[in-house]
């Protein structure tokens, strides 16, 4: 290493030093004490901490409503993430062949991912209303129980989601598809390409890495989805919308008991690692830089 | 030299100033936390300016906090558990006054308020103030659980206010088989996953002749009549006395379409009768008031009562000043201020319920002393939040039909011994 790469390798760490010491005070600091709570049994009402170890996890194992708590996150984030995907590279294309509108088209979209989510679940909230909501309304009038019923109160919750991150994806995607040079287009058209084949060969194939990043966001966001259905059902009907993170809100801080909840809380954070690490993994296999 | 005497006098006073001055006299400050009163008009800030005037050298802050209860909640617990003197005199729900008195956060006014202070009060209000042997609070203001019904008709089927909810359910179907009106609902309660729903199944519990907690602080005693009471709510759904939505419903869903005369019954708390009838209500003057029903073969129905408590910090540096702000909003004048016209609320001091002005204020107050002096509080006991957020999610499962009330009840059971057995 010559005394120049040193001195580079010097002014480097000397200006990634802040960056590192606040996330190491807000980041890494919280989740080790969260990590020190989860091995303790502490409710401050009750006057009670004490070291438990492993206690909270092996309860955890054993407890029917912490399964259930990882089913409706695991087939929320699945539907909800497939979903926001599929229609966001749809309307990105659809964007990308309007000819007039398109600013409009745009700004609409943005409106629902701009809406703070608690709005977001309000405004759902009287779209589902039994008798006034205009869901059932353009359904025919029919009195469908959207949020009271458990079979159907989870898809309503998905479909609100989809509603409000779709756009953040078309965004991305629509981005991304302004990139692309029209000669390729123009190529595979002298080529004789279907539009079929041109969409499956040329246009999927370079937004992948795009929608790979889509893809990281989006799982992460839903896996520790809690706005929607903490003000939508409360984790409700017999608690088919209850997911992970409302489970530890619940244990944390309406109940207090902060060791428990930590507890749900860290296997909550060692789900969202696993996926990004698969993620990051997927992405480099792929050629982006991480 | 007048003017070096004047010099003199001047640094004396500011001397004077920075020393602490002895307790009970010298300008104090206190700070008063409460929720955020909805409503058209907020009592509050009158009644602080009018206790200031009452005690010269005490300023009282309010500072309000937001109106979700769970944020509320959370707050308090955050800044007592840190042992705060930021504030001294703060609002309590109803239900969380065991557990802060169990923490030590509260300053027990057993010493300053004797029983004859809290006799003029409704005894719901009072049991949930009094646990153990203290006094953690003083009763401010009450919500009870009541039975609205279209008065109109049942008038026109000859029918009065029914005694038991198996009458209800009979009166229901006689008033749709006559409207024929498909939009008109039977009875309408609060049945989403959340505290209302626990509310509305203690009080069929209590219809049925059982109760959440045994005297002995057993969980559940009769199991038997608990689960045919949840039964009987998932029936009402079932047999469409109650439409399928109820299971999603919360105050406001349910309030609505009874105000917009699309269903016979609904089962609420005094603020609805407020806005039942406001000059443009379709059934403004068709609403009477009855307590909620009994079940046959169970007992006579008691509403559930809820509401907020005045207490104070332990860590306060002027006991003396919240003490006296803590009597001041809770005695007769006080609580007038909140029988006012335009006030949301409801005091908990039963004379008021008859007094000319209040009834002026809310037609409904005679009506509802009577039920307000039959009800019940929810069981009184620190555990009650984490009973409550344990017990939603098995009561809605039983509601919607996805487990037999029997199992729910038995999941509960043995869930609550297990938290419970964790915190003795």
């Amino acid at each position: 290493m010559t005394a120049r790469q040193r001195a580079d390798r010097r002014a480097g760490l000397a200006f990634a030093a802040p960056a590192m010491l606040a996330l190491s005070a807000l980041a890494a600091y919280p989740a080790l004490w969260v990590l020190w709570l989860s091995l303790q049994q502490r409710v401050p009402i009750f006057g009670i901490a004490r070291f438990v170890g492993l206690d909270h996890f092996v309860f955890l194992a054993g407890d029917a409503r912490f399964w259930n708590a990882v089913r409706v996150t695991l087939v929320f984030t699945l539907a909800s993430v497939a979903l926001e995907l599929t229609l966001g590279v749809a309307v990105a294309l659809a964007l990308q062949r309007q000819r007039s509108g398109r600013r409009l088209a745009l700004s609409l979209l943005l409106l629902g991912w701009a809406l703070p989510s608690v709005v977001t679940a309000k405004l759902f909230e009287w779209l589902y209303h039994p008798s006034a909501g205009l869901v059932n309304v353009v359904l025919g009038g029919h009195a469908i129980n959207w949020l009271g019923d458990p079979r159907l109160a989870l898809p309503g919750l998905v479909a609100a989601d989809v509603w409000r991150t779709m756009p953040f994806v078309a965004l991305l995607c629509y981005a991304r598809l302004l990139t692309i040079p029209i000669e390729v287009y123009e190529a595979a058209r002298v080529d004789g390409a279907s539009r079929a084949a041109t969409l499956r060969s040329i246009t999927l194939p370079l937004l992948r890495p795009i929608l790979l990043i889509a893809l990281l966001f989006r799982t992460l966001d839903a896996l520790r989805a809690f706005d929607l259905m903490f003000v939508l059902t409360g984790g409700g009907p017999a608690n088919t919308t209850e997911t992970l993170t409302v489970y530890a809100y619940r244990s944390l801080f309406q109940t207090l008991q902060l060791g428990f909840g930590a507890a749900i809380g860290v296997v909550v954070f060692a789900l969202v690692m696993a996926v990004a690490w698969a993620y990051l993994r997927a992405l480099r296999g792929a050629g982006v830089a991480a | 030299m007048i003017r070096r005497a004047g010099l003199l006098l001047a640094l004396a006073a500011l001397l004077g100033g920075c020393a602490e001055p002895p307790a009970g006299s010298g300008p104090i400050t206190i700070v008063f936390k409460h929720a955020k009163i909805l409503g058209s008009l907020d009592p509050i800030p009158g009644l602080l300016r009018e206790f200031e005037r009452r005690h010269p050298g005490v300023t009282v802050r309010s500072e309000p906090l937001s109106w979700t209860s769970d944020e509320q909640h959370q707050f308090y617990v955050i800044n007592l558990d840190g042992r705060t003197p930021s504030f001294d005199v703060l609002l309590l729900d109803v239900i969380w006054v065991p557990e802060f008195a169990q923490a030590g956060w509260l300053l027990d006014l057993s010493p300053w308020v004797m029983p004859e202070e809290l006799a003029p009060h409704f005894p719901a209000a009072v049991a949930a103030a009094t646990w153990g042997h203290g006094v953690w609070g003083m009763p401010w203001n009450m919500n009870v659980g009541v039975l609205y019904y279209r008065s109109d008709l049942l008038a026109k089927y000859g029918m009065t206010a029914p005694r038991t909810w198996e009458a209800l359910v009979e009166q229901a179907a006689r008033v749709r088989a006559g409207e024929r009106d498909p939009r008109l609902d039977g009875v309408l309660w609060q049945g989403k996953q959340y505290e209302g729903l626990v509310v509305n199944t203690l009080e069929h519990f209590w219809a049925s002749g059982t109760s959440l907690l045994g005297d002995d602080g057993r969980v559940l005693p009769d199991p038997e009549r608990a689960a045919s009471a949840l039964g009987f709510m998932r029936g009402l759904v079932e047999r469409g006395v109650s439409p399928g939505w109820v299971t999603a419903g919360d105050e406001e869903l349910t309030r609505r379409p009874f105000g917009d005369g699309r269903a016979v019954f609904v089962r609420s708390w005094p603020y609805a009768l407020d806005l039942f009838e406001t000059p443009d209500s379709p059934v403004r003057g068709r609403v009477g008031i009855a307590a909620l029903p009994g079940h046959a073969g169970g007992a006579a129905g008691a509403g559930a009562t809820g509401g907020f408590h005045l207490a104070v910090n332990r860590r306060t540096r002027h006991p003396d000043a919240a003490i006296a702000l803590v009597r001041f909003l809770a005695s007769d004048y006080g609580q007038r201020a909140i029988a006012a016209p335009g006030v949301a609320l409801y005091p908990t001091r039963a004379a008021l319920y008859h007094d000319a002005a209040a009834v002026r204020a809310h037609p409904g107050m005679p009506r509802f002393h009577d039920l307000a002096l039959a009800a019940r509080p929810r069981p009184v006991t620190p555990y009650y939040l984490m009973m409550s957020t344990t017990l939603q999610p098995e009561f809605s499962a039983a509601v919607v039909g996805v487990k037999r009330p029997e199992q729910a009840l038995a999941y509960a059971r043995r869930r609550l011994e297990y938290m419970l057995s964790g915190l003795r």
